[in-house]
């Protein structure tokens, strides 16, 4: 089956990106390096074509029915911010992590690309009704030290985590890289002239590559990997995004687990060296098993990262990894990877 | 000295008298992307054709390069210890992983125009 492409294809295209799968669409992996990708948004700004994530659009008649199938408090944060969040199933399991942005007259719902469909059809299970802008629109994230002071002459630039909108875009100051930046959703038919934008600020496209390496780096999740549907948000390390205090879809479970927190655990560890410990790689703490969920090489921190779910709270901090037959010794962190 | 050639694993070498220089091809080093690392063998060590010699670990995924032909290692590149991305920048050039001894001959490799042709 051919795989989707963004709006954005021929332009990717014609900037000679290296293309990946990921789920049922092909998309920019890199452009002229992963790494060389990683520096400029950590030191400057890129942009990210995400337009293969959802987009939907949602009436303020429906808050109460979706308040209640996420474990976050969406009804009372205030008006023009965003709020990241868990769709959790009758288990308490997460279905996917989305972002909503709250605006005065609706409220906008960006699931993954890889669940997208699933969310869909949980609303429509839910009897929640939404408008899918998914293919109307293009999603770019623009991320960076810089980005802000590169694109303030055309954005007004709401605060951080809040939302804001023109006649052309919607958007709001988040992102997936630890980054200060935005990120903009734009009509098809201004997705070109956005682009054109942005470049001629020097702001460089970015593939998924350096998104990967990004974000584990600023310790935040991918669905597939640390985030599945057998996984709670409490098992995922997630409890702070546990701020809805009515019953949602799990609630009991979650709950539950939150008192006795006897449960199977996600964490954060380092190598001391460039060898990496990648996704199923098998790490003991003393007797309790864990697996790796995602490992890269952290190209600020000059030594291997990743996360690792085990069975059960780890003993001990010191992990004892088995990477293709080598014994080699990681350590679990509590901190934030980047300070 | 003959020319470099290569191996359907994306290897090449190079034969100078009973001594061989092996390396990773630029289609290789292209399509691993970042290089980060490499455990690179010992000198003294023995493989055989197809053993794998060198892991090298990229952003995107970790590759094995395997010995073109029975053979002993008598040097590695060390520089590749602290500066993997050499193998990025310079991969039949400063970027070579190991020399070895060769305990028996096999040229069967293909000619640049041959590899070209393989993976395009």
């Amino acid at each position: 089956m051919d795989k989707r492409t963004t709006q954005l294809h021929s332009y990717h295209e014609s900037q000679n990106a290296k293309f990946i799968d990921f789920g049922d669409w092909s998309m920019p992996f890199s452009y002229e390096g992963t790494l060389k990708e990683h520096d400029v948004v950590r030191n400057s700004s890129g942009f990210f074509d995400v337009s293969h994530m959802g987009r939907l659009e949602i009436d303020y008649s429906e808050l109460d029915k979706i308040s209640s199938l996420i474990c976050s408090d969406l009804i009372n944060i205030p008006m023009n911010k965003a709020l990241y969040s868990i769709f959790t199933n009758e288990n308490g399991n997460a279905l996917d992590d989305v972002i909503f942005w709250k605006f005065e007259d609706k409220i906008i719902l960006i699931p993954n690309a890889s669940n997208a469909s699933k969310i869909k059809s949980h609303l429509v299970d839910h009897k929640v009704d939404f408008i899918d802008k998914s293919l109307e629109t293009v999603l770019i994230a623009v991320q960076g030290p810089r980005t802000i002071e590169l694109i303030n002459d055309r954005f007004e630039i709401p605060e951080k985590f809040s939302t804001a909108k023109s006649d052309n875009f919607m958007y709001a100051r988040t992102g997936y890289t630890g980054e200060d930046g935005i990120e903009i959703m734009a009509s098809n038919a201004e997705a070109e002239s956005l682009i054109s934008f942005l470049i001629e600020k020097g702001i460089k496209p970015c593939g998924l590559g350096s998104r990967d390496t990004l974000r584990l780096e600023a310790s935040l999740p991918l669905y597939g990997f640390e985030l599945t549907e057998d996984i709670t948000p409490v098992e995922a390390s997630l409890s702070w995004t546990i701020t809805n205090e009515h019953d949602f879809l799990g609630s009991d479970r979650i709950k539950t687990q939150l008192q006795d927190g006897n449960h199977k655990i996600l964490k954060k560890f380092t190598i001391d060296s460039r060898k990496i410990a990648r996704t199923e790689t098998i790490g003991m703490s003393s007797d309790i098993k864990g697996v790796v969920t995602s490992g890269n090489f952290s190209p600020i921190l000059n030594k291997s990262i990743g996360f690792i779910l085990f069975e059960n709270k780890p003993p001990q901090n010191l992990i004892e990894f088995d990477i293709r037959g080598n014994l080699i010794e990681g350590n679990i962190v509590n901190k934030r990877f980047l300070s | 000295m003959s020319d470099i050639k290569y191996l359907e694993t994306h290897e090449w070498y190079l034969i100078n008298e009973e001594v061989i220089t092996v390396g990773i091809s630029d289609f290789a080093q292209n399509e691993l992307g970042d290089i980060v690392y490499v455990t690179l063998p010992e000198v003294g060590q023995n493989f055989e054709k197809g053993a794998p010699v060198v892991e090298v670990e990229a952003t995107k995924t970790v590759a094995e390069a395997y010995a073109p032909m029975d053979c002993t290692i008598t040097e590695v590149n060390s520089q590749l210890e602290t500066e993997p991305e050499t193998i990025n920048n310079d991969p039949c050039g400063d970027g070579w992983m190991f020399k070895a001894k060769v305990n028996a001959i096999d040229d069967s490799g293909m000619s640049y125009q041959e590899y070209e042709t393989f993976v395009s």
